[in-house]
């Protein structure tokens, strides 16, 4: 009596139609798969706009005279750590293409352009907007005499040079190199992260 | 497995057994084709889950909660001159049984909905589970209230229809 039962409940499955044409799905589909696809694509772009800008704004300090710190040092190094943070030490603005294609190879879409574009006036109190530990982890910084190395000011700007402190004052306070990762990590903090295979 | 051929394979029974759950058809086309355009999205990972089926209709189940969230303070005033839309069991577009479905829906909803997974979808019973989110034991046990109510709900008509 159940299995005649289970039967007649059975039946009732092939007695209703979907009449939503499967081009219609298809097509909602795509519009579903281009909205997943925007945070991802913001985030890469961010990244980029973010090294560029900041590569760029160290432009002013390499040009003092007398500061490098030696003949022997390469331009430009960068620094492939285990987990995947990149370190970029810049000692003299150099060869922005062999920079950026060693960055790009690491999984870095960073657009590296050593020199002021034509009236651009970079904002010394501008925020980067990927935050400090974003730029802790893209570059070196080179402290000038009595600082802390690997200090920012309180705008998240690194030190441009020994002599030029670029910043809004108040900026005695060092940064933690690192954060521990976490859930609250932002997400422009993950994006430096090359892919793994 | 090529999507098209899943999508006209499935989307019925993802249907009705999303329907017992909604009770309005509008609503579960819906949120079937909403849920089979997500499943299109991410057709990679879904072609290779066991049950893609159970897949589509968790999907279309969560798409209700959101939408039962989102409108949940919004109060529904029906429009004057207009006639009330039939129930969905009387819908032109699906001939079940009128008997079976209102027994199914005089069922209170968990049971339907494992009703629906176990006999439409043909899920084992540890799927159904995890799309319900509930215990295999769970599953069973609702599903056998469910036989027997239907059974007490179902027989005696059927069995006077026999002529004597």
């Amino acid at each position: 009596m159940n299995d005649e039962l289970i039967m007649a409940v059975r039946e009732q499955r092939n007695k209703v139609h979907m009449n939503t044409p499967v081009e219609h799905i298809i097509s909602r589909g795509r519009a579903v798969r281009a909205r997943r696809r925007i945070p991802g694509m913001a985030g890469a772009l961010a990244v980029a706009a973010v090294a560029a800008f900041g590569v760029t704004a160290l432009l002013p300090a390499s040009h003092q005279p007398g500061h490098r710190p030696g003949a022997q040092l390469a331009a430009w190094t960068v620094a492939k750590q285990a987990d995947g943070t990149v370190y970029v030490t810049i000692r003299e603005l150099r060869d922005p293409a062999g920079l950026q294609s060693k960055l790009r190879a690491d999984g870095i879409p960073a657009s590296v352009i050593f020199g002021v574009p034509p009236n651009a006036q970079p904002n010394p109190c501008q925020s980067y907007g990927g935050g400090p530990e974003l730029l802790q982890k893209v570059f070196t910084l080179l402290a000038p005499p009595g600082r802390p190395q690997g200090t920012l000011d309180r705008h998240g700007h690194p030190p441009l040079g020994p002599t030029e402190w670029r910043g809004c004052a108040d900026h005695q306070q060092p940064v933690p190199r690192r954060r521990p990762h976490g859930d609250d990590e932002p997400r422009m903090h993950r994006q430096l992260n090359p892919p793994t295979n | 497995m090529d999507f098209t051929e899943f999508d006209r394979g499935s989307k019925d029974e993802c249907l009705l057994t999303v329907l017992v759950s909604v009770d309005n058809q509008d609503t579960a086309q819906e949120l079937v084709a909403e849920a089979f355009a997500r499943a299109w999205a991410s057709w990679r990972t879904v072609s290779r889950h066991p049950a893609p089926t159970a897949w589509v209709v968790r999907t279309a189940l969560n798409a209700n909660i959101s939408r039962w969230r989102r409108h949940r303070r919004e109060v529904s005033v029906p429009d004057p001159g207009t006639v009330a839309d039939p129930p969905a069991i009387d819908r032109a577009d699906s001939s079940v049984d009128p008997r079976i479905m209102a027994a199914l829906m005089r069922l209170p909803t968990r049971q339907r909905q494992v009703v629906a997974l176990r006999l439409f979808l043909d899920l084992d019973t540890d799927r159904s589970a995890e799309v319900l989110g509930i215990a295999p034991g769970t599953v069973q046990a609702h599903l056998g209230r469910a036989i027997a109510a239907l059974r007490k709900d179902l027989i005696p008509e059927r069995q006077k229809e026999i002529p004597s």
